[in-house]
């Protein structure tokens, strides 16, 4: 295997091409369950809001019965008084005393009015007010003729000079036509403020005489801030109809309840983010995993595929060598044989008539001729068996060439170039002899019909290059391909070993060989030998 | 061991376990004025060059028994000048090259006119 043992973070989010922050089934997660935290807030908030209201509501009710409570007071105490008045024989300081007992410090007056005829006079009277025999009207008249007509207490709010008093009047207490009051300055615009022992000091409070919020129409009120947004609580008053207006000055349902839609809201925001962080771990810890498996099967499988190679390459040389013993073997067995028919033939033709026309003669010459082809076949089997490392010697490139060229002959018909300039390269002079050999031999076969062969060398800083061209029949792509393997021939004769030999050769000089050949248009083949040939151990 | 009793040119021994070769040679080389000697063997070669004297020794490598090389060792100086022949080029070689004070190693096959110009050489030296 190669490579590191653990994905690289780019392999993985490569595939995604972009990098996100977050994959996006955690994204969406993420979304899910903020939404869910902020609706949860939101529900809380309500019905903390909700708790909120009744609670007010409930707060106020009370208020209004503790004021009905105490207004309840005033009902018996003007009932009474009426008693007295109605029972004093015209001693109307037996009222005046019954009054003052139960005078506190926010009332203002005692009276009884009596009607005698259209007008109301006060008949009996204690503290601040009108005095006995003085007649009423305005606010005071009017508040009187509504309660002789009212059954119970009528309240109202009535102006004597610069102040205002809220009155409460009882019809009938002191016998007929007969009208009670109990009058008590307020100021309305001043807040009384509630004192923090009050069970209703968390509440803002404005009481009307209305049922509805009329500024002209308050009674007291807790705080400057009218009109109040809250609870309206209509309550009875005697005869007449009240109004509490209440809000709350605080929470009401405790500073918990109050936070409890923000903690609602972070506590759902910390399980998303807890949430998405565990899914994001584990989506990545999943992708890891399988991008370390992918890499790994791939890993596997290049590993398989080279071994495979690697032992088809093997089984290749096995053949190959095996081959090569066959050859090595066979080729010698030949030697022996070949050499005693070359020299009978010899001994034959010394032996003939010197006519050249002698038919027996040119059976020994065919003769001949064919056991210098199987000799040459013969060596190329030990040539390509051999396979020994080159043995280095310096060598004029020039020279060589010339010296394989005059080994063989060219057939009828074929000119003979050779150009270039001397360089000395370090070589196996044999070899490369051998090389050059084989490829003159192929260019010679390959024009049957005369043509030209041309060897160049061209000198070239480290290396020289050794260029055999002809203009033959030339190859086709798949005979161009198979040129250098072993056996592969398209010649009628021979065993397809003179270019796998030569290719060899020149590889174990640490030089390439090059082929370029259309069909029709010859070819042409370079051989590129370094001017220090790199010792390359030759393979079997 | 076999040669002809008297005839005026240099004296060659051919020897090669191969009938064949050896009897072509043989004829060949007498065919070229030479008085010619062969031997089967190592041992008989070895025998033959203790009795008479020759100028030039054509001998194969690979023989059974005493090879060409382990014949020159023993033989001892001053021998006749040798052409050794062999089969197997490379290895033989470098074993001739060994044994030194060889005057041409041949590979079979070999082109004749060269092998008589090498003897034609080589008994003008020994002369």
């Amino acid at each position: 295997m190669t490579g590191s043992n653990t994905p690289r973070a780019n392999s993985m989010t490569g595939k995604r091409g972009k990098r996100w922050p977050l994959r996006p089934l955690s994204a969406v997660i993420l979304l899910v369950l903020a939404a869910g935290a902020v609706a949860s807030s939101l529900i809380t908030q309500k019905v903390v809001e909700d708790q909120e209201r009744l609670i007010l509501r409930e707060q106020t009710a009370e208020v209004a019965a503790v004021v009905g409570s105490a207004f309840a007071g005033a009902q018996s105490s003007l009932q009474l008084l009426g008693e007295i008045a109605r029972s004093d024989q015209g001693h109307p300081q037996l009222f005046t005393n019954a009054a003052r007992a139960v005078t506190t410090t926010s009332t203002q007056a005692w009276l009884v009015t009596t009607q005698s005829g259209t007008s109301l006079k006060v008949t009996a009277a204690t503290g601040d007010g009108p005095a006995v025999g003085q007649a009423v009207s305005g606010d005071q008249g009017t508040l009187a003729r509504r309660a002789l007509s009212a059954k119970g207490l009528v309240s109202g709010l009535v102006r004597d000079g610069g102040t205002l008093r809220l009155a409460f009047a009882l019809g009938g207490a002191a016998g007929p036509g007969t009208v009670v009051w109990q009058e008590s300055a307020i100021s309305p615009t001043t807040p009384t403020p509630t004192g923090p022992t009050s069970p209703f000091h968390s509440l803002n409070v404005a009481i009307y005489l209305s049922n509805h919020p009329d500024p002209s129409a308050l009674v007291v009120t807790t705080t400057k801030g009218l009109p109040l947004a809250g609870v309206q609580y209509p309550f009875r008053v005697g005869a007449d109809t009240w109004l509490i207006v209440a809000s709350s000055s605080q929470s009401l349902v405790g500073s918990l309840g109050q936070d409890m839609p923000w903690l609602v809201l972070g506590f759902g925001a910390l399980t998303a983010v807890l949430m998405t962080a565990v899914i994001e771990t584990l989506g990545r810890r999943r992708d890891y995993a399988s991008a370390l498996v992918e890499e790994r099967t791939a890993s596997l499988r290049s590993a398989i595929a080279e071994r495979e190679a690697a032992q088809a390459d093997l089984n290749r040389q096995e053949n190959m060598a095996a081959i090569g013993q066959l050859a090595a073997t066979v080729g010698h067995e030949l030697r022996n044989p070949l050499a005693v028919v070359t020299n009978v033939l010899y001994l034959m033709k010394v032996g003939s008539k010197a006519d050249a026309n002698d038919p027996i003669r040119r059976h020994i010459a065919t003769a001949e001729r064919e056991i210098s082809a199987a000799t040459r076949i013969v060596s190329d089997l030990l040539d390509y068996a051999a396979g020994r490392g080159p043995i280095l010697a310096p060598v004029e490139v020039c020279d060589l060439v010339a010296e394989a060229l005059s080994v063989v002959p060219p057939p009828d018909g074929v000119q003979v170039v050779q150009r270039g300039e001397p360089q000395v390269v370090d070589v196996d002079r044999d070899q490369i002899r051998q090389a050059l050999l084989n490829l003159i031999t192929n260019a010679y076969d390959a024009m049957p019909d005369g043509g030209v062969l041309t060897v160049s060398t061209i000198s070239e800083p480290g290396s020289a290059q050794i260029t055999v061209t002809d203009t033959g029949m030339g190859m086709d792509e798949e005979t161009r391909d198979g040129i250098f393997t072993p056996f592969f021939t398209k010649k009628a004769r021979g065993i397809g070993l003179g270019l796998a030999v030569t290719k060899r050769v020149v590889e174990a000089h640490g030089g390439t060989i090059a082929v370029r050949s259309m069909p029709a248009a010859g070819s042409s083949f370079t051989l590129t030998l370094p001017v220090v040939a790199a010792m390359v151990s030759a393979s079997q | 061991m076999n040669g002809p009793a008297e005839l005026d040119g240099p004296a060659v021994l051919v020897v090669d376990d191969e009938a064949g070769m050896r009897d072509t040679l043989v004829a060949i080389l007498e065919h070229h004025g030479y008085r010619v000697w062969s031997a089967p063997d190592g041992e008989t070669a070895f025998s033959a060059v203790q009795e008479r004297a020759f100028d030039v020794l054509v001998m194969d490598i690979r023989m059974p028994g005493r090879d060409g090389v382990s014949v020159l060792q023993e033989m001892g100086k001053p021998p006749p000048q040798v052409i050794l022949m062999t089969a197997y080029a490379r290895e033989d070689r470098l074993r001739a090259a060994a044994a030194a004070d060889v005057f041409a190693v041949l590979s079979k096959p070999f082109e004749l006119r060269r092998m008589l110009r090498l003897v034609a050489q080589a008994s003008r030296d020994n002369k």
